[in-house]
């Protein structure tokens, strides 16, 4: 998405202009003395003086560098009154100072007119300067609470609102900070944002408005349901099952938008399916579940895949995928000790916490402890820290390790601290191939450049350890991470297992939570993070909670009333199934598996899935066009569900479609050998690829153009492309 | 909106309705949903109808040497200017190697930056990535290709992909890095269409592009009508962004497979055996014509690798020994190629009136040492390297940037990568401070804050 922080950039100037009765407002606020670090750099970071384009850049600009947004208020003071001979603040003339004369383009300046000589920021500036330019003080007050008003609101199309933002500090001072605080609209399709915090709703749905002020972060929600004509008792009458549909009814109530009706057996015997073990049904086995009388025939086949050997697979996959195991940095012995480690806790249903925690805290053998493998894979305590966020908390904090965090609070201070918690991991390499002994050692801390020495290790926001503590830091790390009141921990998984099933994650990107990225439907991601944390981390209850919901279960078939809904699962969103799963599917209808090889030249077994590879080294150009990752890197976005020419051209005359088609073993040779009817035929093909009969229409239709043919054979491998390259194979829906 | 302006080609309908047209064309432009054009429009990003402006990228892996090439210091010692002697051109400021005759008839159409340079490690892949993207891959931030922004930003302008990479993408050329040639952090959707193919060799064909051999004309209407027997039953799916996507894909691969256009397009054999013979029969003399003829039949932009790999393949990477190249390799097989397959379309575009719109770009991703190394070769040399602009609004017959006494170091307007991209994009027509999605949603410039194109040469 395209953020517009650039036109806020660019764009500012003269605001106070306009606004007097905020300069009038600042005056009254003004403190016996400007503060460098409380009102200069607010007005730095406003201007754009310290964005990533600008001076805040990693190199500076023209010679002038600050930190990004402000995050050092040390250096800045020194880069402003020391560096360049002292131009650019002069005490004695303060409106010779570079400082003033280039953001007002009184001389020339690159990043042009910042503010005019008569706004506030000018006022500030300027003031300050002639105090003496006073440097930050420890004694300054810190900023503690920032605050926007409306916290939520609830608007059509075409109205306004101006939003104020209210920072509080240490010394209980109150200030409007409205007018230097940033602000970001979170989706462009609902709401925009301007420099001064007014609001503009232009479409329907829900619009977070994100403000920034001194490292702090502040949300407003605006709500601008759709205007359709929906009876209120539709939402109280809507079948519920569990606390999934109550809230998620809610929040469709709170924005006018109908949900779709139940899917149909069909539909959920092979979305069922295909979103737990990865698998498309066999035609038996539709078969035998659309003939099934029971009212409960829904929550046995939920019971039966949860228990099934593909599930295995499926998830284990899964986790390969998020702990990147791959032949890139592991031996072959590596891979298969990471692949079966992880293998056997998806088997025996281990709690997600004691997957995670046996991961973060392995010592030992890496062939004969896989999860060790963790610490081959990253091995400096800053990758693995940021791993280790990403994969088990859903969040990035990489950018910490250079700036404070601009989305989030995160500083530069407590990256460090995080990742020292690592920095007294060690590994030795053993006599085997692929063997490596990881263990810890009692002494060794990482230094953080910016001050030159060590950050006591803490896990991001909790007390620090004592340095000096012999004890394996990762056990505290673990203990943290894991537990029900890390409300990251829990959300983050809650957040990757509903996106598996319902496609679109209660926060999206799926593995990007931040207080600047809010969910879809908070209360909902809470209640399933609660839910999940009481059923001590069992993925399966969770899975069978969504699985069993009637928000699960809704059709796919949108309603005129929510057809543009795409985040408040008002219906299932169809979507296109997984590279690894679909090649599987293909093989499945056509009856012809593929062959996997490595790039040595050897080979998988034969009949082996694409889900059951404990890697991506098969070679397959099938696989790669649609987008299977390259476990490199632990992001989400390595997996590419975007569709491509290439990958429809590849359907349309590549090898994987039409050389099994021709195939000898291929399910069609079966057809034509035995006395089937035409009609016949269509009907195993769309039981084994739609997981449902064929409609009266479809029969009639399908059956006159291949009757029509002299060559059979041609005619059912034509219809044969058609079914696998239509849009209701290649979706899950 | 899409008039076929060759002289002497004549576009025939070939069943793109207007209709057709408006959808794949404006709205239904591959990888370019409908909310992520109206938030460009919204920008003004993507003005409709705003541009006809098209670029061919030669890019000269491998590298060749700025000193034997066009920027030669003739009063340098001899083991700088090295064994070859400048000629004249119809230009009398500009003076260029032997090697290119054909050139020669041209340097009032082209212009020279002889000041390019990049401060990056001298491996060939750092090159590739700066020179196509503008920037160095950091922080496992990889940018997209030019071709791939402007195909992100425009979209597609028929049936034909807006960015294609002729006839393969870069092979291991050492760094073991990626070079620069998708679309990165853009996602799939927005990769240029590769061809994949030797356009030079005996019945040449785009893989891929035309069904199985069994699969004739027949058989292929058949496929559709039963494709849209089965596809009826979930017509609502269009709903889904990306249900539509993968409908708008179908459309254009089938649009594309059918076109009369693109077949034409890639058939070289619809070209009088004169016409490919100037080129010159070989894998780059016969990309350029391809070249040409996409640009022709709507394509925005035409990447062509002018080599594919540094290992045992004759190039510009003189470094003198096995497996690399040697002087006598460039001088009688690599430079009479280049300048054959250059010369023809530059004069074949300004013939058929399309220079003005079609920016030609020859880049290289790095230079070579000033002085002759002990085999009788150069080595690479990423302090300073000449690049040649023709065409899309490029005044030909000029020399930007000046480089030292013995090509070592630029003395007058040094210009490097950044630049050179935002060239690109101002001949394109793109509005320099346009944002693309970045990273985790991170607003990205399209170049870095503060970056001008090289204004000397419009």
């Amino acid at each position: 998405m395209l953020r517009r922080t650039t036109r806020l950039l660019l764009g500012f100037a003269a605001i106070c202009l306009v606004a007097a009765a905020e300069c009038g407002a600042a005056d009254a606020q003004k403190p016996v003395q400007w503060s460098f670090r409380n009102d200069v750099q607010p007005v730095l970071a406003k201007s754009g003086c310290n964005a990533g384009a600008c001076h805040g850049a990693a190199a500076g600009q023209n010679g002038f560098k600050l930190s990004l947004r402000g995050y050092d208020n040390e250096g800045d003071y020194l880069a402003l009154t020391r560096q360049a001979f002292g131009r650019r603040v002069n005490p004695t003339d303060p409106a010779r100072s570079l400082m003033l004369l280039k953001p007002t383009t009184a001389v020339p300046h690159k990043g042009g007119k910042r503010f005019e000589t008569n706004s506030i920021d000018y006022k500030i500036l300027s003031e300050w300067i002639a105090e003496g330019a006073p440097p930050p003080r420890d004694s300054d007050p810190r900023i503690q609470k920032l605050e926007m008003f409306p916290e939520s609101v609830l608007l059509e199309p075409g109205q306004g609102i101006k939003l104020t933002v209210r920072a509080t500090f240490s010394d209980g001072g109150v200030k409007d900070v409205t007018h230097w605080a940033k602000f970001t609209a979170a989706n462009a399709t609902v709401t925009q944002v301007d420099d001064d915090g007014q609001v503009k709703v232009i479409g329907n749905g829900e619009g977070a408005i994100t403000a920034w002020y001194l490292s702090r972060i502040a949300v407003a929600t605006i709500t601008a349901p759709f205007t359709n004509q929906v009876s209120p008792r539709l939402f109280s009458r809507a079948p519920r099952r569990n606390f999934i549909d109550d809230m998620a009814l809610e929040k469709l109530r709170s924005l006018n938008i109908p949900p779709s009706p139940r899917c149909t057996d069909a539909e959920f015997v092979r979305r069922a399916f295909i979103d737990t073990i990865g698998v498309l049904p066999t035609e038996e086995e539709t078969r035998r579940f659309l003939a099934d009388k029971s009212k409960r025939k829904r929550d046995r086949l939920i019971e039966t895949l949860l228990n099934r050997p593909e599930f295995v697979d499926y998830w284990s996959y899964k986790w390969s995928d998020l702990l990147l195991v791959s032949d890139k940095k592991l031996r072959p012995a590596a891979v298969w000790s990471y692949y079966d480690w992880i293998r056997g806790n998806v088997a025996a249903n281990t709690p997600w916490d004691k997957f995670v925690r046996q991961v973060l805290t392995v010592t030992g053998d890496t062939l004969q402890n896989g999860a060790a493998n963790f610490y081959i894979l990253h091995d400096d305590p800053r990758t693995l820290s940021e791993t280790a966020s990403q994969a088990f908390l859903g969040m990035s904090i990489a950018c910490a390790k250079c700036h404070n965090h601009p989305l989030e609070k995160w500083t530069n201070d407590q990256y460090y601290q995080m990742a020292n918690l690592f920095a007294r991991v060690r590994v030795k390499s053993g006599q085997r191939d692929g063997e490596n002994i990881v263990f810890t050692v009692t002494d060794g801390d990482l230094v953080q450049p910016l001050r030159g020495k060590p950050q006591p290790p803490a896990p991001l926001d909790s007390p620090p350890l004592r340095m000096d503590s012999p004890e394996d830091r990762r056990i505290a790390l673990a203990n943290w991470l894991v537990s029900p009141d890390n409300p990251y921990f829990s959300r983050a998984i809650v957040n990757r297992i509903w996106a598996n099933f319902f496609g679109v994650g209660l926060v999206e990107k799926v593995d990007d939570l931040r207080a600047t990225n809010p969910a879809s439907n908070e209360k909902l991601l809470s209640a399933a993070a609660n839910y999940l944390a009481v059923h001590k981390f069992d993925l399966k209850s969770l899975m069978r909670a969504i699985l069993q919901s009637e928000t699960y279960q809704r059709s796919s078939k949108p309603l005129p009333e929510n057809e543009a809904d795409t985040r408040f699962y008002s219906r299932y969103y169809p979507r296109r199934l997984m590279a690894e799963v679909m090649l599987d599917a293909i093989s499945r209808v056509t009856g012809v598996s593929t062959p996997f090889d490595r790039p040595d030249g050897s080979k998988f077994p034969a009949g082996w899935r694409a889900m059951q590879m404990p890697d991506v080294s098969a070679d397959s150009y099938f696989l790669k066009t649609f987008g299977r990752p390259e476990r490199a890197t632990t992001c989400e976005c390595e997996r590419n569900a975007d569709p491509s020419m290439t990958q429809v051209l590849d359907l349309s005359n590549g090898d994987t479609i039409n050389k099994k088609l021709r195939a000898r073993d291929c399910r069609i040779s079966r057809w034509m050998q035995s006395s089937a009817t035409p009609d016949q035929i269509i009907e195993h093909a769309y039981l084994s690829a739609f997981s449902r009969f064929p409609t009266k229409d479809e029969r009639a239709k399908l059956a006159k153009i291949i009757q029509a043919s002299p060559d059979r054979r041609a005619a059912v491998e034509d219809m044969y492309w058609a079914i696998l390259s239509s849009k209701e194979f290649l979706f899950n829906h | 909106m899409l008039k076929i302006t060759g002289k002497g080609s004549v576009t025939t309908c070939d069943g793109v309705t207007r209709r057709d047209f408006l959808q794949v064309g404006v709205l239904g432009t591959i990888g370019l949903s409908l909310a992520k054009f109206a938030e460009l429009q919204a920008m003004g990003a993507a003005a409709p109808g705003s541009d006809e402006r098209s670029c061919i990228m030669i890019f000269n892996l491998g590298a060749p040497s700025q000193i034997d090439t066009f920027d030669m210091k003739p009063d340098a010692a001899a083991e700088i200017r090295g064994p070859f002697k400048p000629i004249r051109t119809n230009n009398p400021d500009i003076q260029i190697c032997e090697m290119f005759p054909l050139h020669a008839k041209l340097a009032d159409k082209f212009s020279l930056v002889r000041s390019c340079y990049h401060t990056a490690a001298a491996v060939h892949d750092t090159g590739h990535q700066m020179m196509q993207t503008g920037r160095l891959f950091t922080g496992g931030v990889n940018t997209p290709h030019a071709g791939c922004a402007l195909e992100f930003l425009k979209g597609r302008r028929n049936e034909l992909p807006a960015h294609v990479l002729l006839p393969m993408p870069m092979g291991p050329t050492g760094g073991n890095m990626p070079h620069g040639q998708d679309a990165g952090f853009l996602g799939k959707a927005y990769d240029p269409f590769v061809l994949n193919a030797d356009p030079s060799v005996k019945n040449f064909q785009v893989p891929d592009l035309l069904p199985p051999k069994e699969i004739g004309e027949a058989r292929l209407e058949r496929r559709r009508e039963l494709r849209d027997v089965v596809d009826d039953a979930v017509r609502d799916f269009e709903a889904s962004p990306n249900a539509s996507l993968m409908d708008t894909n179908f459309s254009s691969a089938y649009r594309l497979m059918t076109s009369t256009r693109a077949r034409q397009a890639f058939d070289l054999t619809r070209e009088p055996q004169k016409v490919r013979d100037r080129y010159g029969m070989t894998r780059f003399g016969q990309s350029c014509l391809l070249a040409r003829r996409l640009i022709e039949a709507g394509v925005r932009f035409v990447t062509i690798n002018t080599f594919i790999t540094v290992f045992d393949e004759i190039t510009w990477d003189i470094h003198g020994s096995k497996p690399f190249t040697s002087i006598a390799g460039m001088k009688e097989i690599v430079a009479p190629m280049y300048d054959q397959g250059y010369s023809a379309l530059l004069e074949d575009l300004f013939q058929r009136g399309l220079l003005d719109k079609t920016m030609v770009a020859c880049l290289s991703e790095f230079g070579r040492t000033p002085k002759v190394n002990s085999a009788g070769g150069r080595d690479h040399w990423p302090n300073c390297w000449t690049i040649c602009f023709a065409g899309g609004g490029v005044k030909g017959g000029r020399v930007v940037g000046k480089s030292d006494d013995i090509g070592a170091y630029p003395v007058e307007r040094p210009v490097n990568p950044p630049e050179v991209v935002a060239t690109i994009f101002k001949s394109l027509g793109l509005d320099l401070e346009t944002h693309l999605p970045g990273p985790q949603s991170r607003p990205f410039p399209l170049v870095d804050y503060g970056t001008q194109p090289i204004k000397e040469l419009f």
